[in-house]
């Protein structure tokens, strides 16, 4: 939780930049101002290091620009490829910079105007007058000086000539002593000594003459000039020819040289002295500009490339931490709870961080949670799954919209049809292709219809294999949403109604047989007593009503005992002598012997070479056949071209092998409404049949451990078919007729 | 690579680069024209002949207080068959040559002994500066049998400038020049 006393402080990280900034600025000034100090003050002292100064200026130049050069090209790459934080980053470092660029490009053109109008003050027009005024100055008082000396020279010359050679070096010594002269000497021609007077004969020699004075005193011109000498001495050197030649015919002239008062050529030196400085440094006018331009443009880049790196080294560091965030952000949308961030410090940004770390360290362990929930819900579902598809009772789930969201396979063999694949679609169109479904359907939308959600109901279902009785209970599944839809479980229970009427008729049966046989015999006996007794002593006519009643009686009786017979055969469960006998030579008989009793009707045999022998009671079995072909012969009555096929084959069930044996003919087939009732009692078509004839069939077959089933083939005509096994232990395990009749009593009991 | 070795190839870069943007204030021949050396009791002694450049700029720029500095180096090296010749002597002859404006005349300092000699003319100070008499570069001992090679270059440039400036002028003045070395075999 962010307090309220943390957000008026700055954050540590631009704490730490302001601090760096602070520093790097300090750092940079000290140092142009030394350079700037030292290159004015002692120019010598800081020369000897200049240029390896600027060598390592231009380096860390170079060096900054490479690597600020690398730093910006990551940084745009980064932008183009929309790196997380990279926008972030080049905004603060375009922030950064242009706040230390700006400044520092002000400071830059100040420092340059000021330097230019610096170093250019130095030179004003007034300073070189005052120095040309005072030179001139100089010259004039030193001027005046030079003409004296030279008119005393000339003097000299005049008086020296026509002089006598004895008088010549009185005379120069006494202008030597009165003018102060340092030497006077007389010459003959270019530098023939005639006579000298010097201030220190002994120390030194007549000094040597400037070509320019020989050349001025052969033009018997007066020559003056100023020499200055080491050490800030000047001397006027004269020299005037005399107006006679020499012996030789050389020209003759005095030489003189004067020092000049000490005070005035200390003076006059330090006005040329100034006026060479003066000249020097105005030379170095633009040099000198040039020198301090470089030398600030040399700090001003080392600082703003050190600024520019500062700020791109201290905008990373505080993104740095963002990227992470970012970075962790997507992780943890792409579903990755694991990512875990480094602190990056204890301020705010560290305060973010470690509230992430903490959000996915709950968000991890609320996944862990979910995980589990999940697994759990899918073990009981799969649970659930098993037990759905191990139940022999079907399962359907729908919707609203009779959408199947759930179907296991018992209701899918119940209804005929594979519902394996049928989540998602909807029930009315799967039941297009199903009749049976199709009724299922229809029945549940009538039902819905009425608005009735909850209801158990028992449903028949007609269909070409026969009618199917399902008891079905539909109920609305319980849920938030009010479309939850409804659950229908259903059961096929027409077997056990079959069972039901079986276990019926067979009570029926014996009861009709042991209390209607019993009588039968005495109304037989005293219809004969009666016909036998009263028979002589009546008249034609009476004897012949009596005649036809008693033989009414008797045939009826027999008949009654016939049927009587009949019951008491379906009730009663003869002890079964199983034989290995061949089917197919078994079935091969009745054909033969049928064939003969009914030349019109033609019956082919279809046998199957793979059924070697089975295990059965060999008479039943016949009497199976027996009934099967009389039936369908019986039904052939009147067809155009009877057909009756039969065939045998062998088939591999799942735990034993059948024997399967197809009665077809090519009659009217079985009345549609009869179809599921066909093997119950008194159940027939017929006029004459008592109905019993497929009902011992079946009752034979149950007890032989096969099944039979009846249905009409989609060409016409009827066919039943029916499964024996081939070993008898199928039968045993499987349990008689009489034995399941037995348990279905319990259970009702 | 000493740091006069450095400053002498950064110069020598410079002078080029100056060469090359044409401009010389210095302009016309300077080249060493003849020299040679005699032995005067075991001294060798250099007599050289040296073209200076004079012209208006060189005129204008002395009388505006600027000094020259006028440099005759001369070098012996003894020759080796397989390697770099080795330097016996490496000496500097260096004289200023200034304008002195209090008396209108031309002063020529010897800068190692601080002796000076004053001319009327810029020519005369010139032609002065061009002869070189008698230089003592080498004594007999010096030398231990083998040829030898002395080589003579004369220079000129603007003098009384700060140490701090000369690195910066380097592209920017144009008042240094150096001549071609003269060279021939010593006579042993």
């Amino acid at each position: 939780m962010v307090t309220a006393g943390v957000k008026g402080r700055r954050p540590h990280g631009l704490r730490r930049v302001a601090v760096g900034q602070v520093l790097l600025w300090s750092f940079i000034g000290l140092g142009a101002f030394l350079l700037l100090a030292k290159s004015v003050q002692n120019s010598s002292q800081f020369g000897r290091y200049q240029l390896w100064i600027l060598l390592i200026d231009i380096c860390a130049v170079v060096a900054l620009s490479v690597l600020i050069a690398r730093k910006l090209w990551r940084l745009v790459r980064d932008y183009r490829a929309h790196v997380p934080g990279s926008r972030l980053t080049a905004r603060t470092v375009g922030i950064f910079g242009g706040l230390v660029i700006a400044p520092l490009l002000i400071v830059y053109l100040s420092s340059l105007e000021f330097i230019n109008v610096g170093i250019d003050s130095w030179f004003k027009v007034e300073v070189k007058q005052g120095l040309s005024d005072a030179l001139g100055l100089s010259r004039a008082a030193l001027d005046l000086r030079m003409r004296e000396y030279s008119s005393r020279t000339q003097a000299l010359a005049e008086a020296l000539t026509g002089a006598t050679p004895a008088s010549v070096q009185s005379r120069l010594d006494a202008e030597r002593r009165t003018s102060q002269a340092l030497e006077v000497v007389l010459f003959a021609g270019h530098e023939r000594i005639l006579a000298a007077s010097l201030e220190n004969p002994l120390e030194s020699l007549p000094s040597r003459l400037p070509p320019d004075l020989l050349r001025q005193v052969e033009q018997h011109a007066p020559y003056v000039s100023l020499e200055p000498q080491a050490g800030g001495r000047y001397l006027i050197r004269t020299a005037a020819a005399l107006g006679d030649a020499g012996d030789r015919g050389e020209v003759r002239f005095v030489a003189a040289i004067y020092p000049v008062p000490a005070q005035l050529a200390a003076l006059s030196e330090a006005v040329q002295s100034s006026y060479s400085q003066y000249g020097d440094l105005a030379a170095l006018r633009e040099p000198l500009k040039y020198s301090f331009r470089l030398t600030l443009t040399l700090v001003l880049l080392l600082a703003m490339l050190a600024a520019i790196y500062g700020a791109i080294y201290s905008a990373q560091h505080l993104v740095r931490p963002v990227q992470d965030l970012i970075e962790g952000t997507r992780a943890v949308g792409k579903g990755d709870f694991g990512t875990r961030l480094p602190l990056p410090s204890r301020d705010e940004m560290g305060f973010l961080v470690h509230s992430f770390n903490d959000m996915t360290k709950r968000l991890r362990r609320a996944r862990a949670e979910a995980t589990q929930s999940q697994q759990a819900v899918e073990r009981e579902r799969e649970r659930l799954a098993i037990i759905l598809a191990r139940l022999s009772t079907g399962v359907l789930a729908i919707d609203r919209g009779m959408t199947v969201r759930t179907a296991n396979e018992a209701a899918g063999a119940i209804l005929g049809t594979d519902l394996s694949a049928a989540t998602g679609r909807s029930l009315p169109e799967l039941a297009a292709s199903n009749e049976r479904l199709g009724q299922f359907v229809a029945a549940l939308a009538v039902r819905f219809a009425g608005g009735r959600e909850e209801w158990r109901e028992q449903l028949d279902l007609d269909g070409s294999a026969g009618r199917r009785t399902l008891m079905c209970a539909c109920t609305p599944l319980p849920g938030e949403d009010s479309d939850m839809g409804f659950v229908i479980v259903f059961d096929d229970i027409t077997a056990l109604l079959q069972a039901q009427r079986d276990a019926a008729w067979g009570e029926v049966a014996r009861r009709l047989a042991h209390e209607i046989k019993n009588p039968l015999t005495p109304i037989q006996l005293s219809a004969e007593r009666l016909r036998r007794r009263l028979l002589e002593g009546m008249n034609e006519r009476d004897a012949e009503i009596l005649e036809r009643g008693t033989r009414t009686i008797v045939q009826q009786v027999e008949t009654m005992q016939q049927m009587v017979n009949a019951f008491s055969e379906y009730a009663r469960a003869p002890e079964m002598h199983i034989t290995r006998f061949s089917l197919n030579q078994l079935v091969t008989e009745v054909a033969d012997l049928y064939r003969s009793q009914d030349p019109r009707t033609r019956i082919r045999l279809d046998l199957d070479g793979h059924i070697e022998a089975i295990e059965a009671d060999r008479g039943r079995v016949r009497q199976i056949l027996n009934n099967l072909v009389t039936n369908a012969l019986e039904a052939l009555d009147g067809i155009a071209s009877p057909l009756l096929e039969i065939s045998t084959r062998l088939e591999e069930g799942a735990d034993a092998a059948y024997a399967a044996i197809t009665v077809c003919d090519n009659g009217p087939g079985f009345q549609r409404e009869l179809l599921g009732r066909v093997f119950d009692p008194y159940v027939t078509s017929k006029p004459k049949g008592t109905g019993l004839g497929l009902a011992i069939v079946k009752k034979i077959i149950e007890e032989h451990g096969g099944r039979i089933d009846a249905d009409n083939r989609p060409e016409g005509g009827a066919r039943v078919r029916v499964v024996l096994p081939v070993k008898d232990s199928t039968r045993s395990a499987t349990g008689s007729a009489r034995e399941r009749r037995d348990q279905l009593r319990r259970e009702r009991a | 690579m000493t740091r006069r070795a450095l400053v002498t190839a950064v110069f020598g870069i410079a002078m080029m680069l100056a060469r090359l943007a044409g401009a010389d204030a210095l302009d016309g021949v300077l080249e060493v024209r003849s020299a040679y050396v005699n032995i005067d009791k075991g001294v060798f002694l250099l007599h050289a002949r040296v073209e200076y450049p004079v012209g208006p700029a060189i005129r204008t720029a002395l009388q505006d207080g600027i000094t020259l500095v006028f440099d005759l180096e001369a070098r012996v090296e003894r020759d080796r068959r397989f390697w770099f010749n080795s330097n016996i002597v490496d000496l500097t002859l260096r004289r200023e040559l200034t304008y002195h404006a209090v008396s209108d005349r031309f002063v020529v300092r010897d800068v190692r002994s601080g002796d000076q000699l004053t001319f009327a003319t810029l020519d005369e100070a010139l032609d002065y500066l061009g002869r070189v008499d008698a230089w003592p570069i080498l004594v007999e001992p010096q030398l231990d049998g083998g040829s030898y090679d002395i080589s003579v270059r004369a220079g000129v440039r603007r003098g009384h400038l700060p140490t701090s400036l000369r690195a910066i002028l380097f592209w920017t003045d144009d008042w240094a020049r150096l001549s071609e070395w003269y060279t021939w075999s010593l006579p042993v």
